[in-house]
């Protein structure tokens, strides 16, 4: 019979194909908290006395990134608080943002949801619906990053915390390789550096840890998330680079650590010929968040929407 | 038989084998397994493990697409 490598007890939860290790509930919980800590220690992700905003989507990802978090805050190393987005996706927001609320509450942080619908007069539905120019998650992508900048000032964050897994970092540097993004793969990394002094420093803790892995953490250790998929995902070209990660990852276990491994040693290089300097003079003219060319991205992308929600 | 609860749905199956494992069944719905987490009798379970009679197992699907 097959025992935890650890501990030698039979009621094991995870065989890792890539390593052969095999851990019960109690040891895979310790195993995964001290993986976590050990990355983001060499990744210098905290400071004492930092302010960090989880975004909390409700998901898998970001309510362990709270759980993990919530550790050191304990311990009155960081304050911590949170922020959900309501997109405005019918059927599918309302539970992971009740979820997202009653973490906080449960935890007692500060949290904050908002709407894109306060923010910008539609919501993500709204988008969808007209005949729009890109995906789902080209827009949603773009907003949500403009509504977590500006509420981390608004919340005096100093980190913002997001729960990027394993899974979405290789699927994000072989999405932006495969359309010749270089420029974007330099942003992708464990923490991404305020190129302005309007952006907060953005921390990816769980970069290195499989989604599967995540899943486990969370029913593991019973708390409360919303699984169930978003209705936009699977049509995104993302969607297509998951199934063929997912597949390829099925033959080969492991492929995505040895794509991130790979991709971490590159970076400088390319983070040297490609990085597209941002100055500090430079602020959107239209909501005065950080832009390069004039307008920032959401406000060029608002206007498509207000010019096609006329037609 | 068992009962397998996937979805919100419960449903009686017979265990074609002494030999069938999770893993098994996974392949027979076609769920990759990767994508999900497997619970029997309501705790958790890697995917090698035997279905016996009166078994609980539960597929719950973590990932989507793929």
């Amino acid at each position: 019979m097959k025992k935890c490598t650890q501990c030698g007890s039979k009621d094991i939860i995870i065989e890792r194909k890539h390593s052969g290790q095999r851990l019960c509930q109690k040891c895979f919980i310790k195993g995964i908290n001290k993986k976590v800590l050990k990355d983001m220690r060499k990744n210098k992700l905290l400071n004492k006395g930092d302010k960090v905003m989880v975004a909390l989507s409700g998901g898998k990802d970001s309510v362990m990134l709270l759980d993990i978090l919530y550790t050191f805050y304990e311990r009155n190393i960081i304050d911590l608080c949170a922020m959900t987005i309501d997109e405005g996706i019918a059927d599918y927001r309302k539970d992971g943002v009740d979820i997202a609320k009653r973490h906080a509450e449960r935890l007692g942080i500060e949290h904050k949801v908002v709407k894109f619908k306060d923010c910008f007069n539609f919501t993500l539905d709204d988008i969808m619906s007209i005949d729009s120019e890109r995906g789902a998650c080209t827009y949603c992508g773009v907003f949500r990053r403009w509504i977590i900048n500006r509420e981390a000032r608004n919340m005096n964050a100093t980190k913002i915390a997001t729960g990027h897994n394993l899974n979405d970092e290789t699927q994000a540097v072989l999405m932006n390789y495969l359309e010749g993004n270089i420029e974007n793969l330099t942003r992708i990394g464990p923490k991404t550096e305020a190129r302005n002094e309007k952006f907060t420093v953005k921390i990816k803790p769980l970069r290195e840890i499989p989604e599967k892995e995540i899943a486990l953490y969370v029913l593991s250790k019973e708390l409360e998330v919303h699984l169930a998929e978003c209705p936009y995902s699977s049509s995104s070209f993302r969607g297509e680079i998951k199934e063929f990660m997912n597949q390829l990852s099925n033959k080969h276990p492991t492929i995505m650590y040895s794509l991130l491994k790979g991709f971490d040693k590159m970076k400088p290089s390319i983070k040297k010929d490609f990085t597209n300097e941002f100055t500090k003079s430079k602020e959107c003219v239209e909501c005065g968040e950080p832009g390069s060319h004039g307008l920032c991205r959401a406000c060029v992308f608002k206007k498509e929407i207000y010019n096609n929600i006329q037609k | 038989m068992f009962t397998l609860i996937i979805a919100d749905k419960k449903l009686e199956k017979q265990i074609p084998n002494n030999d069938y494992k999770i893993i098994n069944l996974l392949k027979e719905l076609d769920m990759p397994v990767e994508t999900v987490v497997t619970k029997k009798n309501n705790k958790i379970v890697i995917e090698e493990t035997l279905i016996e009679d009166d078994d609980e197992i539960e597929i719950i699907q973590v990932i989507y697409g793929g």
